[in-house]
């Protein structure tokens, strides 16, 4: 009886995720994202990265939604602050709207305008590594 | 007094940064740059040069050549964000806001004496820099200064070029 209980949850589940992700899939996304260019002094497109997206509320973890020069959705990245990486804070439930993760990436950075102290970007990538060439430049 | 302006360089703009660079003896009436760089993921930032001795009435460039991230030159003064004094008294502060990549923001050094400046975004990482003007006297009082001024992150102090380095080699690298 679980059993059968569990199928039509999973099941919806499964289809709110696969909504979300359609929504992010293409740039722009819909509000409460904004285009980070447009929020703080920075490069509209970040080698690398590529064009990022993020709800100002979610400041400075994020979701970020990073977009090729297609406007297709290419990673999902968090930005972590080295300080709140303590015994004392912790970062619960953030979203990931983007979908199926083809690989993660995990590096330090040094800063930059909106979150201007040294932190740790997580990258949800949904593209292939081979694939990250799109936002390289 | 001290005279800033923003612009706009392009790429020859940036070739002469190059050339002049490269050049040790620095002449009162040329422009001295010093580039903003970053490596690609951003995990790296810094001033080049991190230190130069210049003289009194010489203009100094900042550039942004990252082109992945935005970079300032502000000078430690209680005008810009109630940072510690780390020039001198009489000189004027600065603060050159955020520069997108290829922008550039000027300062001509009238007054003698240690100027210490940082990148706002990136001070907890250590991009600062530090400019002397003209020559110090052997007791001028900047050593008790400098040590005196506080709050400043420990990668930022430690960042510093010493003035014996700067006055010892004119143009100190840390690439």
């Amino acid at each position: 009886m679980k059993k059968l209980f569990l199928v039509p949850v999973l099941t919806l589940t499964s289809s709110l995720c696969a909504m979300a992700a359609d929504e992010v899939a293409k740039s722009p996304p819909a509000a409460p994202y904004q285009q980070v260019s447009k929020l703080v002094k920075l490069p509209d497109f970040l080698p690398g990265m590529g064009q990022l997206f993020v709800d100002p509320a979610t400041l400075p973890a994020g979701p970020f939604l990073a977009y090729d020069h297609d406007g297709k959705l290419v990673s999902t990245i968090y930005m972590l602050p080295t300080k709140d990486l303590n015994p004392d804070k912790s970062f619960d439930n953030l979203s990931a709207p983007g979908g199926n993760v083809d690989h993660v990436d995990v590096y330090y950075n040094a800063g930059h305008p909106g979150v201007e102290e040294p932190h740790v970007h997580v990258v949800l990538w949904h593209v292939a590594a081979a694939d990250e060439a799109s936002v390289a430049k | 007094m001290m005279v800033a302006r923003r612009e706009v360089l392009g790429l020859w703009g940036g070739l002469v940064a190059v050339l002049s660079l490269s050049r040790r003896d620095v002449r009162a009436e040329e422009v001295v740059e010093i580039r903003m760089h970053g490596r690609s993921d951003g995990s790296h930032v810094w001033f080049d040069p991190i230190g130069v001795l210049i003289k009194p009435g010489q203009m100094v460039r900042w550039t942004n050549f990252n082109p992945g991230n935005s970079h300032t030159t502000t000078a430690y003064h209680p005008a810009n964000f109630g940072r510690p004094l780390r020039i001198p008294e009489s000189a004027k502060s600065w603060d050159s806001d955020y520069l997108l990549p290829d922008e550039s923001f000027s300062v001509t050094f009238t007054e003698q004496g240690v100027y210490d400046y940082y990148c706002v975004p990136h001070e907890q990482a250590g991009m600062v820099g530090r400019i002397i003007v003209g020559e110090l006297e052997a007791h001028g009082g900047w050593m008790e200064a400098l040590a005196a001024s506080s709050g400043l992150p420990d990668e930022a102090l430690k960042a510093f070029p010493t003035v014996e380095e700067i006055m010892a080699k004119r143009i100190v690298r840390r690439v």
